[in-house]
């Protein structure tokens, strides 16, 4: 099987297949990473024909020494996710829910997932990726902070403090819920 | 809440999260983009490589009002490890030392070293190499050494051209007689 770095230097030549099976193998990754980020499938979307094209045109500044293609792709997806969120009024932010009606005590699987996805959304934006990538998409602290710029160091930090805050904010979902 | 439980819930979100993905429209879209850009980086680059062969003989044909160029454009090139790199020399070789054999499919061709057309260029990153027929006399150009009975004699040469569609480097063919 072809490394990513050899695929994309074959869809730059111009190889169809390549390009298609690079993006098979990495669209799932950067979408849901947007999606995280976002919580908005419009964004997400946008975000992911973005990168990609983004790869197209600037797919030679890619330099492997500096990470892998993946964070490389993360790296775009970010800038890209990142302009849109600071264009976005924080009302359309989702993150907090809209009502208190979920009870945490007996939340259902279906309802755990979402109150960490709006708990996450809450998060300030440099905690929330660096638990996007590393607890959500199992990124490495590598490519997390090939991705993020940031060196291994602070996304240890980051990912902790992130991890931290998600728990206060799940914790006193719950009181509330139950009072 | 303990870690443990934050992370048993960032688990569940994850495996809850890790079939989605971007619908096909994108792919559809992007695949319409890629081709597109194909065509027309396939098309900008043919024109382009064509004008820089075009320059490049009007320079060398300039002192030989001779046989008329035959160009013909070979497989894009792209660098190779500097340890197999053609070496572009901004000094002419000495005589002696021009010629080499190359490993190539055609067993009995042989090349010159490449002799740099410009002064100073952009780093080479991609390019094309253009098979071009010209008259023997062009070799002087570059310093190279031509009997006086055979200037007007047909002789293939090697237009390499950046991206960029300028031309840097050219080199000359012939043919083993052995």
């Amino acid at each position: 099987m072809l490394s990513d770095e050899e695929l994309l230097r074959e869809a730059r030549d111009g190889d169809e297949t390549a390009f298609t099976a690079l993006y098979r193998r990495r669209q799932g990754a950067v979408y849901r990473f947007a999606l995280h980020m976002s919580g908005d499938a419009a964004i997400s979307e946008d975000v992911t024909q973005e990168v990609f094209l983004a790869l197209l045109e600037g797919g030679g500044r890619f330099d492997p020494s500096r990470g892998s293609l993946l964070s490389f792709l993360y790296g775009i997806a970010r800038n890209r996710v990142l302009r849109r969120l600071e264009a976005k009024r924080p009302e359309e932010l989702s993150g907090e829910p809209s009502s208190d009606d979920d009870v945490l005590e007996d939340l259902t699987r279906r309802e755990t997932i979402e109150a960490v996805r709006s708990a996450i959304l809450s998060l300030p934006t440099q905690y929330r990726e660096a638990v996007v990538l590393c607890d959500l998409e199992n990124a490495s602290y590598e490519d997390a902070a090939a991705a993020l710029e940031c060196p291994v160091g602070t996304v240890r930090s980051r990912l902790s403090r992130g991890r931290g805050m998600l728990a206060q904010k799940l914790a006193a979902k719950a009181v509330r819920s139950l009072s | 809440m303990s870690e443990d439980q934050v992370l048993q819930a960032l688990r569940a979100l994850a495996e809850s999260d890790c079939e989605r993905e971007a619908p096909p429209a994108v792919e559809a879209s992007l695949l319409g983009e890629f081709r597109e850009r194909r065509h027309s980086y396939k098309w900008r680059w043919i024109g382009g490589a064509a004008i820089a062969a075009g320059a490049v003989l009007a320079v060398l044909l300039s002192m030989n009002h001779v046989a008329r160029p035959v160009v013909s454009v070979l497989p894009p090139v792209t660098p190779v490890p500097r340890a197999a790199a053609p070496v572009i020399s901004s000094r002419a070789p000495a005589a002696s030392t021009v010629v080499r054999r190359m490993a190539r499919p055609q067993a009995h061709e042989v090349v010159t070293e490449f002799f740099p057309l410009i002064d100073s260029a952009p780093p080479f990153e991609r390019g094309q190499m253009l098979r071009v027929q010209l008259p023997a006399a062009a070799m002087r150009t570059v310093g190279l050494p031509v009997g006086e009975d055979h200037l007007a004699d047909p002789i293939q040469a090697d237009v390499l051209v950046g991206e960029e569609g300028m031309p840097r480097a050219i080199r000359f063919v012939g043919f083993d007689v052995q």
